[in-house]
């Protein structure tokens, strides 16, 4: 063993050593078991192992405007089924959500992108194993129901004269659709949970289901801000708090349960000003506020307690905000766990 | 055109018992692939000014220096020369939407420049933080293993520079052999090395490396993680979580919108 340093092994004394040389240390220190150097080095200067993607307000505002449409066009789905007036002036108002907002989803893609053309690369392949892939045929199956749906409720409202994806059946659209506002709400978060990025990974579980409550949230908060500002409020309001509550609600224990389960690797997203803020906003201004100012019309609806349009507004803003912000602390923390090789170093899955 | 199935896969071998940290694999990598410079900036880690894998860096030479006080005979002063790992199991390829990361005839991982749209999404997802997106192309970057020379039966432009044969090029299978025998003729001599990327723990997720490496202590030193993760590894749970959540929010809207005269 005491040869080792010093007798042409290339790796052997180089520096500082000069004169210095002797078996007996060289054992000594072997034997002190820190692999035979008094500073074990746990990382390379700190540098990160991992390397962060460049996302920046594009993606954030993409996984935001895509939950939001997701949430809202299942929630169209789901009034679709009633007769109610104010049901009906939903189901409008989403549908037509729905196609801006993929539209606009769209745009901040190729935003990030940089051409728009760049976006047609993604559709040379199928390929399942990349939640990338699976979701730009998510978005693109989801933006052109949306679009057939934008046209042909712009055909009873009398905008256009003619439906020309009439021949499409129903039965036809509905699998495709419930399959596609799926995964539009969810695989964002898949997306980022399956990558090396510890504060990610460990969140598996928890992410895209996050996610999904968030959107559905954001979607019945911005319908509830369409329907206050497009007409005496009704009965359909509550409805969308009742929604808007039991996700923010799931969305804040799954958080919460998330920053459990990830202990230290979650620090990216729950220590600091960044945990700060997404404490205030997404559990206190998005959820927490919001119920308190539904509470009333929530638990005893009667007809001193009639959905208030200032009070919708505020409270939609609210989750809306807190939305946005879980969007963007989740995006924006995953380059912090990127950047410190000890996340990585000492929790491997 | 024929795909010839006698083709080994090809790798590097790279030992670092070898390495005189002469940076000449860095500057005939970057002459090759026409890299552009990274500036000139003292990083104060050792010699080490490059600090890392990048877009424009496909080798690194990373300067660990052991030094200890109390028996200064005991501190050595090791060099990596580090590279892409061209994984078996490669997590940039798997998450790759438009298919522009191909594993090529020589069975390296190659991202190619015209299909890649820049996305990033491979950049998370590659476990040893090596590939990355350059900015003013726009497009994912990364060790090629030198496919160019490989075509014409050259070997990558490192391994051709490398005046000790620290970086040594040709069949994985070979390479592995050649290494092994390394690892135990140092062993015999009193040198505790290992090799990382063959058989270890490192190997569970992402496979085999085709660009391993003799390392003479724990991987972390070298900025190489113990335990490299597979991020496709992660995808059940998560879409189960995912598709749970929104069966369970399609039931809540279903009852709230339920239609009856009672609600209306």
């Amino acid at each position: 063993m005491e040869t080792t340093a010093g007798s042409g092994q290339p790796h052997g004394v180089a520096f500082g050593a000069s004169g210095n040389f002797s078996p007996d240390a060289v054992a000594a220190s072997l034997a002190r078991g820190d692999g035979g150097f008094g500073r074990a080095q746990e990382t390379y200067y700190d540098h990160p192992i991992l390397r962060k993607a460049h996302w920046r307000w594009e993606i954030v505002g993409y996984f935001f405007v895509g939950g939001a449409s997701a949430g809202s066009a299942a929630l169209a789905s789901f009034a679709s089924q009633s007769d109610d007036p104010g049901d009906r002036r939903l189901v409008r108002n989403a549908r037509y959500t729905a196609l801006i907002g993929s539209a606009l989803s769209g745009a901040l893609l190729v935003k990030d992108l940089g051409r728009p053309e760049r976006f047609l690369n993604m559709l040379r392949i199928v390929k399942l194993k990349s939640p990338m892939s699976v979701g730009v045929y998510a978005l693109s199956s989801f933006s052109t129901v949306a679009g057939i749906e934008a046209v042909r409720q712009a055909r009873a409202d009398g905008v256009v004269p003619v439906d020309p994806f009439g021949w499409i059946p129903p039965a036809l659209i509905a699998p495709v659709k419930a399959i596609s506002t799926a995964l539009m709400a969810s695989y964002t978060g898949v997306l980022i949970s399956a990558t090396a990025i510890p504060v990610w990974y460990r969140g598996r579980r928890h992410i895209p289901a996050i996610f999904v409550l968030s959107g559905v949230a954001a979607g019945a908060a911005l319908q509830n801000v369409l329907l206050a500002l497009t007409g005496p409020p009704t009965a359909t309001s509550r409805k969308l708090e009742i929604v808007e509550t039991v996700a923010a609600l799931a969305e804040a224990a799954l958080l919460l349960h998330y920053e459990r389960a990830a202990g230290e690797a979650g620090n990216a997203l729950f220590a600091g000003p960044r945990g700060s803020k997404l404490k205030t906003w997404t559990l206190g201004v998005g959820t927490a506020l919001p119920l308190l100012l539904s509470l009333p019309s929530l638990v005893r609806p009667g007809a001193h307690n009639k959905p208030h349009r200032v009070r919708t507004l505020l409270t939609a803003a609210c989750a809306l905000a807190g939305g946005y912000v879980l969007r963007e602390a989740m995006v924006y923390a995953g380059r912090d766990s990127a950047d410190d090789p000890r996340a990585y170093l000492r929790h491997p899955e | 055109m024929d795909i010839d199935l006698t083709q080994p896969k090809m790798g590097f071998f790279t030992d670092v018992t070898l390495c005189i940290g002469c940076k000449a694999c860095e500057v005939a990598c970057k002459q090759w692939n026409q890299l552009p410079s990274d500036g000139y900036a003292l990083s104060g880690n050792s010699y080490d000014n490059t600090n890392r894998l990048s877009s424009t860096t496909w080798r690194h030479v990373a300067f660990v220096e052991q030094m200890d006080r109390e028996t200064p005979a005991a501190s050595r002063w090791m060099m990596m020369s580090d590279v892409c790992k061209h994984c078996t199991n490669a997590g940039c390829f798997e998450a790759c939407p438009t298919g522009a990361i191909v594993r090529n005839e020589f069975d390296d991982v190659y991202v190619q420049p015209d299909i890649c749209n820049g996305c990033g999404y491979c950049v998370p997802s590659c476990p040893f933080g090596v590939v990355a997106v350059q900015p003013k192309a726009g497009v994912a970057q990364k060790c090629t293993l030198c496919y160019d020379r490989q075509k014409d039966g050259l070997e990558p432009a490192c391994a051709k520079s490398c005046p000790t044969d620290s970086i040594t090029f040709g069949p994985v299978d070979e390479l592995r052999a050649k290494a092994q025998a390394r690892v135990e003729a140092l062993r015999e001599r009193g040198t505790e090395v290992r090799l990382y990327g063959v058989d270890g723990e490192e190997t569970k997720d992402v496979g085999p490396l085709n660009a391993f490496f003799l390392i003479p202590d724990r991987p972390e030193v070298f900025n190489l993680p113990p335990k490299p993760v597979l991020p496709s590894r992660f995808q059940p749970a998560a879409y189960t979580a995912g598709l749970a959540a929104a069966l369970a929010m399609a039931l809540v809207g279903a009852a709230v919108f339920r239609p009856s005269r009672e609600r209306a």
